[in-house]
This record gives structure tokens, C-alpha cells and sequence, in this order.
């Protein structure tokens, strides 16, 4: 019994400290990795498991396309009349029109919720994403610089990040309107403002949530939210997916080669 | 919605040509600035490493051709260019000595076409891999600037322009199964002194490593040294092998320099992609002349 004490002593302490250490609004359980500056350390390899990249609102399966409960708070996109037909035409149309479907880079938060991993890296005045998808990169700007005059048409937009205690709170703006949130058809115009709020709940979660503005298109913000993991593999790393935009692997590097 | 897309396909085919108007022309031949391996007296991060952050520029760069690179910056210089009246670059290929990619006949058939191709493209082959997007790979990624950003066990290299990225274990973790084909490979780093090794296999053998069709085959292997030479200095050397292409093992210099940090430098988006509409609009201008 006594040579328990000391061991549970110290796990006392590291139980305190990590509660502690967590601070922030939604931080529980174990102790989150932090950087020098004392931010919540998110480096590493993360990817969500959910069905949103086929389809944002609830669904059954179909061929290709797993079933989702959806990650739509309240599973109601407010589309415009005008915008809800829309979203009807391209959902007919999306095995040929969704703008993923020609590699184009898919856009955020879509580009979040790809079946594929990304890696976060993390310095100072910047959150840097890393995606296997088609090896899209995401420079989210912590330097505390607005964002540049527009408009100006990014795929990914241009994001400017600061901490709120332990979240992330990044700001989107300046998109094009050639992407979709999803192969469902659901869309947006160039209009499109995001917060995406990143709370660390563990060393291994991340609660993402984005609330999604935009006048042209809805009547009024709407949110998705969703858990991202930490990829645990011990030999995780991120390989490559290059789309497959025409069937390029007859013509490289040279025909009939290998 | 049409004029986005034209806006769009000509910003685009500005970033492919800019990419083909690189750094000014250095006098200095490569040769001037070889890898001297030594020991690291520089900071070190927690992990042990080498803190070599920060953005590092080739002297000559743009990835152009290997045995010519680079092209002189202004509209006038380029011309004399063309007249065969600029002053060449030095080869980046520093073994063999005469600077020639030591190809196998058969393989400088190929290559050759793809030089006469490549600004008239009449098949989807005739298009240069960068200007489709693909990933630019070991030795064409250090033809362009690079940011290197250093985590615990790895060092990842960027390339703004073509949104390429290396990540790079130095933690000693073995190459992925011998079934992964890569564009870029699977790299894997180590530190001796002021050097970062890297051995890279698992190669698909897709890419080019030039506008001029350079290529190698899946089988290759390459190690590249980055040696560090004196915090503002970064010399870049791989050497290749692979013995399906080539008659010999051949090695690749640049010399790079630390970019000054700017308060006002940041990167920024990038769009190229793999369904890159400039590659079919490279098809119809040559159809149209």
C-alpha cells in the first residue's frame, strides 16, 4: 500500500498540472501538447471520419457514397429560394459538374473534410496545413495583419488566424465561386465569409466548427461542426493523391514507358 | 462566370511563364561553392537539429532545363537569348564534368523530342509536368525558393509557387513498403554535422525534372546533401542513380542563399492544379497557329 503513495502523489500533480496546463474554455482530460509561446500545440497528422465531402446534410448511402448523419447544425442549409433551386440542378448534374471532379483545389471547409489526411505545422506567425489531396497548402496568417485589399479570387480563400484562449478562431474571406462544400451541389458565391473555431479537446481531438456567411446565397449564417482525430499510426505520414483529372498515367513521363 | 474563367486561365499561364523567368544570371559558376561538410555551430532546435528555418534561394533557379538553366529576367535579355547572344548559365549537372545528363541513347531520343515539343504541344505528352501541377519532386522542388519550417523529427520544405511540399523524417523511421509509388518519393533524412542527408526511393518515375523532359525511371535512387555552410549560404547536391537511364551515376549542384526575412513577405495561395486549364489552352494556341 505504501509504495503506492509516491506514484499516486505525482499523478495527482500531473492530473492538476494538465488540468492546469489544458486552461481554455472547452480543454478537458489529458494534458494538450503546447508550443514556447504557450498555445496549444497542433502539429501532427489529423483527418475527420465522417461522410461530409459526399454530402454536408444527412443521407442514406447510394452507389459510391457512404451514409452520413450530417454536420450541419440542424440540417438546414437557409438557402435563397433562387439558390435552393440551384442546389437542386447541381445535385443532378454532380457526378459531372462538381468542380472536385476536375481536380480544381476543393475549396474550404471542404478541402477540411476530405476523406484524406492533412498535417498541421505550426511556427510563430503562422498555422501552416498540409494536405495529401491533391497537395493543396493552407497558410493560415497568426501575424495579426488584416486581410489584403480585395477581392481577390482564391480557391481557399485568404485566412487570418488568433487565439481565443485555447481555440483557434480563423477568418475566410476572399473565395471564387468555383467550388462546391460538397459533391451534394451545396454551394456558395464569391460572397463567402467563414469563422472556423479549432478548440483542442484532448491531445488527440479537435472540435471544428465554421460558421458560414454569405448574402448572396443564404438568409442568414449557418454552422457545421464536426471532431477532426489525430492520425496514431506510429508510422503515419502523408503520401500523395494527385487526382485524376484525365488519365495522365498513359502520357508520363513519356508513352508506353512505365 | 466567363470572365472568372478567363481571368483565372490567363492569371494562370502568367504564373507558368513568370516561372520561366527566373533569378538574374550569375556569373559565378556552381563549382565555386561545393559542399564543404562540417561540423553545425549554429542554434539548435529541442529536438537536436540544426536550426536552419527560414526561406533559401537558388542563384540560378527556375526549372527550365538543367544542363541551361534559368533565363534572363528582362524582355530584352531574353531576346539576346534567343540570338544566342546572353552569356549561358552554368549547368546545374556538375558530374560529369562536361555537364551533360548522362542519358542512355534511347533515353536522349526521348528527351530530345520533348526539347523540340515542348513550346509547340501538339499531344497531352508534350506538356511539362510542372505546368500540369503535379508534384515537382526532390530535384525539382530545389530548383525553385524554398521555405524550410523544422518540427520534432522532421524537416518540411515548401515551394510557394506550385504549393509543393516535402515532408522529410530525420527521425530514423525505415522507407514505406516497397509497393508505395510516389511523384515525389518517399524521403528520409538524417543529420551528419552541418549536412542534411536525404535518401529518397519509392519513386514513380511519372514527373520530369526540367521543361526540357528530363526524367528518371522508378527504380532510381537519389541522395541529396543540403549543406549548410555558414547560415546564410545552403549548397544543394543529389546524385542520381539509376542504371535504366543512365550510362553512369550523375550529380546535380545549386547553390542557394538565404532570403532575407521582410515583414511584408507572406505566402499566399498558389492556384495551380491538377486540371490545369492552361495545359489545354498550351494545346489549342498550337492547334490555332
Amino acid at each position: 500500500m505504501r509504495k503506492h503513495a509516491i506514484p499516486a502523489v505525482v499523478a495527482a500533480i500531473a492530473l492538476t498540472y494538465g488540468l492546469l496546463t489544458a486552461g481554455g474554455q472547452s480543454s478537458t482530460g489529458s494534458a494538450l501538447r503546447r508550443t514556447a509561446d504557450g498555445h496549444p500545440d497542433l502539429s501532427g497528422v489529423w483527418q475527420v471520419i465522417n461522410a461530409a465531402a459526399w454530402n454536408v446534410q444527412g443521407h442514406h448511402a447510394q452507389k459510391g457514397m457512404p451514409a452520413g448523419l450530417g454536420v450541419v447544425e440542424g440540417d438546414d442549409i437557409p438557402y435563397q429560394p433562387w439558390a435552393a433551386t440551384k442546389q437542386k440542378q447541381n445535385y443532378e448534374k454532380r457526378m459531372t459538374a462538381d468542380p472536385e471532379g476536375k481536380c480544381f483545389l476543393p475549396g474550404v471547409p471542404r478541402i477540411m473534410y476530405m476523406p484524406f489526411p492533412f498535417q498541421i505545422v505550426q511556427s510563430s506567425d503562422r498555422v501552416t496545413m498540409l494536405f495529401e489531396y491533391v497537395h493543396a497548402i493552407r497558410y493560415v496568417h497568426m501575424s495579426g495583419k488584416k486581410h489584403p485589399e480585395g477581392h481577390i479570387d482564391w480557391w481557399l480563400g485568404d485566412s487570418r488566424g488568433r487565439w481565443e484562449g485555447d481555440t483557434l478562431v480563423v477568418d475566410v474571406v476572399h473565395f471564387n465561386e468555383d467550388t462546391w462544400f460538397d459533391r451534394a451541389g451545396n454551394f456558395h458565391s464569391d460572397e463567402l465569409h467563414l469563422v472556423e473555431r479549432y478548440t483542442p479537446t484532448g491531445p488527440d481531438h479537435i472540435d471544428y466548427e465554421v460558421t458560414v456567411e454569405d448574402e448572396k446565397v443564404f438568409t442568414r449564417p449557418w454552422k457545421m461542426r464536426m471532431p477532426m482525430y489525430r492520425r496514431k499510426e506510429a508510422n503515419v505520414q502523408l503520401l500523395e493523391y494527385e487526382c485524376y483529372a484525365f488519365d495522365w498515367e498513359k502520357y508520363y513521363p513519356y508513352p508506353g514507358l512505365w | 462566370m466567363i470572365a472568372v474563367f478567363v481571368r483565372t486561365a490567363i492569371a494562370l499561364i502568367v504564373v507558368v511563364l513568370v516561372s520561366q523567368i527566373s533569378m538574374p544570371v550569375v556569373a559565378q559558376a556552381p563549382s565555386g561553392q561545393t559542399g564543404q561538410t562540417g561540423t553545425w555551430t549554429g542554434p539548435r532546435l529541442a529536438d537536436g537539429q540544426p536550426d536552419v528555418q527560414g526561406t533559401w534561394r537558388p542563384q540560378i533557379s527556375g526549372g527550365r532545363s538543367l544542363e541551361d538553366p534559368g533565363v534572363p529576367g528582362s524582355v530584352e535579355e531574353q531576346a539576346n537569348r534567343t540570338k544566342g547572344l546572353s552569356k549561358k548559365n552554368p549547368s546545374r549537372v556538375s558530374d560529369p564534368a562536361d555537364g551533360k545528363v548522362p542519358y542512355q541513347p534511347w533515353a536522349a531520343t526521348l528527351r530530345q523530342h520533348q526539347i523540340e515539343n515542348e513550346n509547340v504541344a501538339t499531344r497531352q505528352d508534350h506538356i511539362d509536368t510542372q505546368a500540369r501541377c503535379f508534384i515537382l519532386g526532390a530535384i525539382r522542388q530545389a530548383a525553385n525558393a524554398n521555405e524550410i519550417i523544422q518540427t520534432t523529427g522532421q524537416v518540411v520544405l515548401i515551394n510557394e509557387a506550385y504549393h509543393n511540399f516535402r515532408v522529410i523524417p530525420v527521425d530514423g523511421r525505415p522507407h514505406v513498403s516497397s509497393r508505395i509509388a510516389l511523384w515525389g518519393g518517399d524521403a528520409r533524412g538524417r543529420w551528419e554535422g552541418n549536412t542534411l542527408v536525404v535518401e529518397v526511393t519509392n519513386l514513380n518515375g511519372k514527373n520530369r525534372l526540367s521543361h526540357d523532359g528530363d526524367f528518371l525511371s522508378p527504380t532510381a535512387r537519389i541522395v541529396e546533401r543540403f549543406t549548410f555552410l555558414d547560415g546564410q549560404r545552403l549548397t544543394y547536391e543529389a546524385t542520381i542513380d539509376d542504371p535504366k537511364v543512365f550510362t553512369q551515376p550523375w550529380k546535380i549542384t545549386v547553390p542557394n542563399t538565404r532570403v532575407k526575412p521582410s515583414e511584408d513577405d507572406e505566402p499566399w495561395e498558389s492556384a495551380c492544379h491538377e486540371g490545369e486549364r492552361s495545359a489545354d489552352l498550351m494545346l489549342q494556341e498550337t492547334s490555332s497557329k
